[in-house]
């Protein structure tokens, strides 16, 4: 009796390693006590594809997918499931981009967008039962070939198909076949390279694991349509599991005749004998490879000739790649013309990828050629995993480059590849987070081909060793100019003057780095700066390397742990002096390293940063050691997060300081943008009135511009002036009726509300944007007393450059927030209100900072009448506004030219930072901005320091034991008002406990320490 | 293997258990399998489904179980779905009854009235 | 190693049973195209490739001893130093590299107080490092002996290197 369902269990490489088969006994058990042994059948498949959420099962006919089944699911699934048809929701997929939650197979984007050849029968059927790749068409491709057709037909249809190496050349397959046919010999071979040794590609272990019939039976059509009777496959030693199937499907194959003597009653006869790889990655280099079946070393010779004249024991031979093959029997029962429909003009098909890395889905997916690389990262492999953001793809392995973000939506082919510095290759994707240093990925690939390089030609052997010898150098900080003049020289002579693909690709990946990530190699020289925190000869710490100001986060976190404030205190005031500040607006840079992530989570650093600063109401004794007067005045322009910290380290190094602000107030965005709920004001001006006991001198209500003009300054004997006025410039849709009362700019919006000015913004609010301005407008809205409050926003969730923390307190607090519509018109309305006209949008292709960017949905718009718009979609600097006579020369295309690393501009005197030279950013970045320029402009007043106290690390005097195990502990949470709680002015976060503050400075792993 | 039929043999003898996993059936039969299902016989009822289709050499047919519809007098309840047509509804499906479906309503096309729930 | 281990100068080691039978079991008996395939059959019986076997190897399949060893050396999976009972492959692919086998590998040689290329004093553990099994789906990955196992932390070490003794 026929079954009446089945359960398909995957049993590809990934999923066998995650307990496929401890699953499938559990199953069997379940099923016998149940009394259903009879009517479900159990089947092992091979690779279904999506590795990341193994084991796979899936139930037919409802095909029904479970994911990361274990043992113990097992009883649910058969209790539940097959004998009262309940399915077990818990073990359904959950989509990561939006977190619904799926049944079905048909369901999976995974799935939909691919289409399956090569792939057809992995995840279908069981590998190593003949009968069902028979039962799925199998075979038929054979029998077609052998009874219908000529060999010459044969190749004629495998030309038309288009078909091309999968292997990472990309040579037409039929040509291959042609010019080996027309080899006049009595012995020819045909060899299966499955030596697939690029790291990071899998799709030939999948496919020898999860349909190694279609291999055989690639390889017995190419034997008729080229003369052979023979066949090698070179597998991998590392691949134990695809050898063992292999070697079953081969002897099934046999015993029914399909390979062997006289198949199909034709004269054709053709055997296939496996031979183990020996771990050298040279092999997989087609006259390396052949050397290798022969017994010899696996070295390559120079070609011609050709392996079609004179290949495998000096016969004429074709050699294809195993995804090659298992196209073969689909374009001979399907024809070549209609495989040919598929991909692009000059690349046909579809091919199997290799995704894994840091993206989603890791797994296979085998998709039409000319997909986006976009499409693949992102809706097949569902993107980047914990919010990172995305870098690149490594395509091609270390013979290929590398794919920035810039050029998500491009092609897939085999022609716009190498156009842009990578190659095809076999099709492994690696996909990389902002975690990863493309100088280090450089290091890893030459060092991979330094080892592999099998030291027959000179410019591989020496030449890769002194390229390695060169990264090594980059990436521990004692890299050089000309070094890097060298490194490039060398790899452009390595690729032209070595002997095979190897040695002439190897500097592919070095190449494309350069292409791509030129800035990064140029931090590791310049600066001695890893921006992915990987480098580690030249951190501290990874928290102390991702906070721009270089807060030494260990060592305070180290004195906290011990209750010794002050000293923790003590070490902040070093490189950032607004503890308290920080301790409440930080993005905290520190905690996406934080190594603790691994484990229960990154350290709360700005909840123990926030109690340390809030103990003290005076900082005096704390602050670093002040120098004696050198007697230099020093003017600084906007008393913001960064003009304040420039002047502080200035009056510490004995300047003498006074900072110009054009409000009553000093603070800058601090003050005036950021609203009381999440900085209270006593706050900000405790910082910056310890700040003034240090000698920093403040003058409010003086404009640069109006007030005074840098020539005034100059003569009032400042010899320099730092300007940091923000980015004063509010960006307006070009849209009518902006002028009608209701409309608001955000920012001229949230300043009125710092001034304790009561703005009547009615009943219903539509704010637009999705910055922190908006959020922040929306709930300044909110507690103006508007009912409605609503924030459109032209992308997703997702894209919103705003912390999610602050969008999720939004909501609790009643902000709707509507995704994929933007503001294209306002009109008053019949009763005074206001009408605003919506758009929809969509999210299409990919903009260059990677995103998708939204494009408008036609006739979709929609009005809605509203009390107040608020528009809080950017604003950018205006030095145009400040600069005048000669100083204008420090302009270029309107924009002031400025280094953000150094602040020094083309005016000698003239240095500046913060928002003003880079726009909209974050308080920390600005403080970073300050100290920066505090260094330059010293540097230009009084040279000759060696070296600047912020710049120097030590170790906490604490007591510290790395060998002690890592006790297990979640981190402390942010303590919040309950959203009734809120009022105007209650600040909505509160301080954590002391006792808290101690045990999460206990959780800091101390990546400081040094043995 | 001598010929190509001989392979076909084989294609034929497996078909049914590979067209489960391509959703290509032609009838769907849901068989309401929740406790007052089961106890009222739905299991023999299932069986009864596979065994008729198997002697009938019939394989487009895919049967399946369902929690319970909430009419237990009336269990064991069977939903046949011919592709494109509404479901049908039977109610109190025994063996006999599932003979007569197989026969009339899913190899002759004609709804059993009497059997169904009214 | 050539000799039993009952002492007996004379007694030969039955492995070498087990290899000749292997190679009579091949369509070509002698010769350098079987080489390969006779040389990971010995590693299997042996553990490693020891001069002694490499010779035996050339007088079996008669080609020149010089010739079996210049094959032994190119591929890096044969070895001809002993190794522990248990291999522990470190996986260092790509994708392993990327998420993070560097940590796995630090965890390892401190938890087997070995490095890489290594074997322990008790001949339980060696450590080696390979280029990828293909698994990069789970990376970062080991291999102990056949065993993939998947998305190894440095925490998950000490539980799997406790389930081989």
């Amino acid at each position: 009796m026929a079954a009446r369902a089945q359960v398909l269990l995957c049993a590809g490489g990934a999923c066998i390693s995650s307990g496929t088969d401890s699953v499938k006994s559990a199953f069997e058990k379940e099923l016998a006590n149940s009394g259903l042994s009879d009517e479900i059948e159990l089947i092992t498949t091979g690779c279904m594809g999506m590795c990341e959420v193994g084991p796979i099962v899936i139930i037919y006919p409802e095909g029904i997918f479970y994911q990361k089944v274990k043992p113990a699911d097992a009883k649910d699934i058969v209790e539940q499931h097959l004998l009262k048809g309940r399915v077990v929701q818990r073990l359904f997929y959950m989509k990561p981009s939006t977190h619904e939650v799926i049944q079905a197979i048909s369901g999976i984007d995974f799935f939909k967008l691919q289409k399956k050849i090569a792939l057809r029968n992995c995840g279908v059927i069981d590998p190593v039962n003949i009968r069902e790749y028979i039962a799925s068409g199998g075979y038929e491709a054979l029998g077609k070939a052998l009874t219908d057709m000529k060999p010459e037909q044969v190749v004629g249809e495998v030309k038309t198909s288009g078909l091309r190496g999968r292997g990472g050349a990309g040579f037409p397959t039929g040509l291959k076949w042609e010019a080996c046919a027309k080899e006049d010999s009595k012995q020819k071979y045909v060899v299966c390279n499955a030596d697939e040794g690029d790291p990071g590609a899998f799709m030939d272990r999948s496919l020898l694991e999860g349909d190694p019939h279609s291999i055989i039976e690639g390889m017995a059509i190419c034997g008729f349509a080229v003369g052979a009777n023979q066949g090698y496959v070179y597998v991998r030693a590392e691949y134990p599991l695809a050898i063992e199937r292999l070697s079953i499907a081969i002897d099934d194959a046999r015993k029914l005749g399909l390979l062997g003597k006289k198949i199909f009653s034709s004269s054709f006869s053709f055997d296939i004998e496996i031979r183990m790889g020996a771990g050298a990655f040279v092999c997989g280099e087609e006259t390396a490879l052949m050397h290798s079946i022969e017994g010899k070393r696996g070295e390559p010779r120079p070609k011609p000739p050709f392996p079609a004249q004179k290949g495998l024991f000096e016969k004429p031979t074709v050699l294809n790649n195993v995804e090659t093959f298992a196209n073969i029997p689909y374009i001979i029962v399907h024809g070549g013309a209609e495989y040919a429909k598929l991909g692009t003009e000059k690349s046909r098909g579809t091919k199997v990828f290799a995704l894994a890395g840091d993206v989603n889905n890791t797994g296979l997916v085998e998709v039409p050629m000319g997909i986006s690389m976009g499409s693949i990262v992102f809706d097949l492999g569902g993107g980047i995993p914990k919010d990172k953001k995305f870098k690149g793809v490594q395509i091609g392995g270390p013979s290929g480059g590398c794919i920035p973000q810039e050029y998500l939506n491009t092609p897939v082919t085999y022609e716009t590849l190498p156009a842009l510095g990578a190659i095809m290759g076999s099709g492994g994707l690696i996909v990389m987070n902002e975690d990863t240093c493309m100088v280090d990925l450089a290091r890893y690939f030459m060092e991979f081909i330094a080892e592999e390089s099998c030291g027959k030609c000179t410019p591989c052997r020496v030449g890769t060793r002194i390229m390695l010898d060169l990264l090594n150098k980059f990436c521990e900080g004692r890299g050089t100019m000309d070094d890097l003049a060298r490194f490039e020289e060398l790899a452009n002579t390595i690729g032209k003057t070595s002997l095979c693909g190897l040695g002439q690709s190897a500097p592919n990946p070095v190449l494309s780095t350069l292409r791509y990530f030129r800035h990064e190699y140029l931090e590791h020289i310049n600066e001695k700066h890893c921006r992915a925190g990987v480098c580690s000869s030249m951190m501290w710490a990874p928290c102390v390397n991702a906070c721009p100001a270089n807060v030494n986060v260990p060592a305070y976190l180290g004195y906290t742990k011990y209750g010794r404030f002050d000293d923790a205190l003590r070490v902040h005031l070093r490189n950032n002096p607004f503890p308290s500040v920080c301790g409440r607006v930080c993005p905290q840079w520190c905690t996406k390293k934080c190594r603790r992530e691994d484990l229960e989570g990154p350290l709360a650093v700005r909840a123990v940063k926030r109690y340390i600063g809030d103990l003290r109401q005076d900082y005096t004794g704390l602050y670093p050691k002040k120098e004696s007067p050198n007697g230099k005045k020093v003017a600084i322009v906007g008393a913001g997060p960064a003009g304040l910290t420039c002047g502080y380290y200035l009056v510490l190094l004995g300047y003498d300081v006074t900072v110009f602000e054009k409000q009553p107030e000093a603070g800058g965005l601090m003050r005036y943008a950021i609203p009381d709920y999440r900085l209270p004001r006593k706050v900000l001006a405790k910082e910056i009135g310890n700040m003034e006991k240090l000698g920093l001198k403040i003058k409010t209500n003086v404009s640069l511009g109006k007030d005074k003009s840098l020539a005034t300054l100059r003569k009032e004997g400042f010899e320099a002036i730092f300007v940091s006025v923000g980015a004063g410039r509010e960006l307006m849709p070009k849209i009518g009726g902006l002028d009608l009362p209701g409309v608001l700019p955000g920012t001229k919006f949230l300043e009125r509300a710092a001034k304790d000015e009561k703005i009547n913004v009615g009943k219903d609010v539509l704010v637009i944007g999705g910055g922190d301005a908006a959020i922040d407008c929306s709930r300044i809205a909110q507690r103006f007393g508007a009912k409605n409050v609503t924030i459109a926003y032209r992308r997703t969730r997702k894209e919103m450059p705003t912390n999610p923390l602050e969008i999720r307190e939004a909501e609790v607090e009643g902000v709707k927030v509507e995704f994929l519509v933007n503001l294209v018109g306002i009109k008053k309305s019949a009763n005074g209100r206001l009408i605003a006209t919506l758009k929809k949008y969509r999210l299409g292709e990919f903009d260059k900072s990677g995103r998708r960017a939204p494009e408008e949905i036609v006739n979709s718009d929609e009005d809605r009448e509203v009390d107040t718009i608020l528009l809080a979609i950017g604003h950018k600097p205006d030095p145009g506004s400040i600069l005048m006579g000669e100083d204008m020369m420090a302009l270029k295309d309107g924009a002031l030219e400025a280094s953000e690393k150094t602040g020094t501009t083309p005016v000698a005197d003239l240095f500046a930072g913060g928002d003003f030279v880079v726009g909209p950013s974050t308080v920390i970045e600005a403080i970073a901005a300050g100290q920066h320029a505090a260094k330059s402009i010293d540097r230009k007043l009084i040279p000759g320091r060696k070296e600047y106290f912020w710049e120097k690390y030590d170790t906490p005097a604490v007591d510290f034991d790395p060998e002690k195990e890592i006790e297990e502990a979640l981190p402390v949470e942010y303590p919040l008002l309950s959203s009734e709680e809120r009022l105007i002015s209650v600040e909505v976060e509160k301080t954590i406990t002391k006792e808290a503050a101690c045990r999460e400075s206990g959780r800091c792993l101390r990546c400081d320490y040094k043995v | 293997m001598k010929n190509l039929d001989e392979l076909r043999k084989i294609k034929e003898e497996v078909r049914k258990s590979m067209e489960m996993r391509s959703g290509g059936q032609r009838v769907k039969v849901v068989i309401g399998m929740g406790t007052c299902g089961i106890a009222a016989g739905a299991r023999d009822t299932m069986k009864a489904f596979m065994d008729f289709l198997d002697a009938e050499k019939i394989s487009d047919v895919a049967v399946t179980a369902t929690g319970c519809a909430g009419f237990c007098e009336r269990e064991p309840v069977v939903d046949v779905e011919v592709q494109g047509q509404k479901p049908v509804r039977y109610a109190k499906v025994d063996r006999e009854a599932v003979m007569k479906i197989v026969k009339q309503h899913i190899q002759g096309g004609k709804v059993v009235q009497e059997l169904v729930f009214a | 190693m050539s000799n039993c281990e009952c002492g007996d100068k004379g007694c030969r080691n039955p492995l070498y049973d087990e290899l000749d039978k292997f190679i009579q079991s091949q369509k070509k008996k002698k010769g350098q195209e079987i080489l390969i395939p006779v040389l990971h059959k010995a590693q299997s019986l042996f553990g490693y490739l020891p001069i002694e076997v490499q010779e035996y190897v050339s007088k079996a399949i008669e080609i020149p001893v010089g010739e079996v060893l210049g094959v032994v050396t190119f591929y890096h999976y044969f070895t001809m130093q002993p190794r522990g009972r248990h291999t522990v492959n470190v996986c260092m692919g790509t994708a392993c590299y990327v998420r993070g086998s560097k940590k796995v590998m630090e965890a390892l040689q401190h938890e087997l107080k070995i490095k890489s290329g290594e074997t322990t004093p008790d001949r339980r553990f060696s450590i080696t490092v390979q280029r990828c099994f293909g698994a990069c789906g789970l990376a970062p990955v080991i291999m102990v002996n056949n065993d993939v196992h998947g998305r190894v932390t440095p925490k998950k070490i000490s539980g799997i290197l406790a389930k081989y003794e």
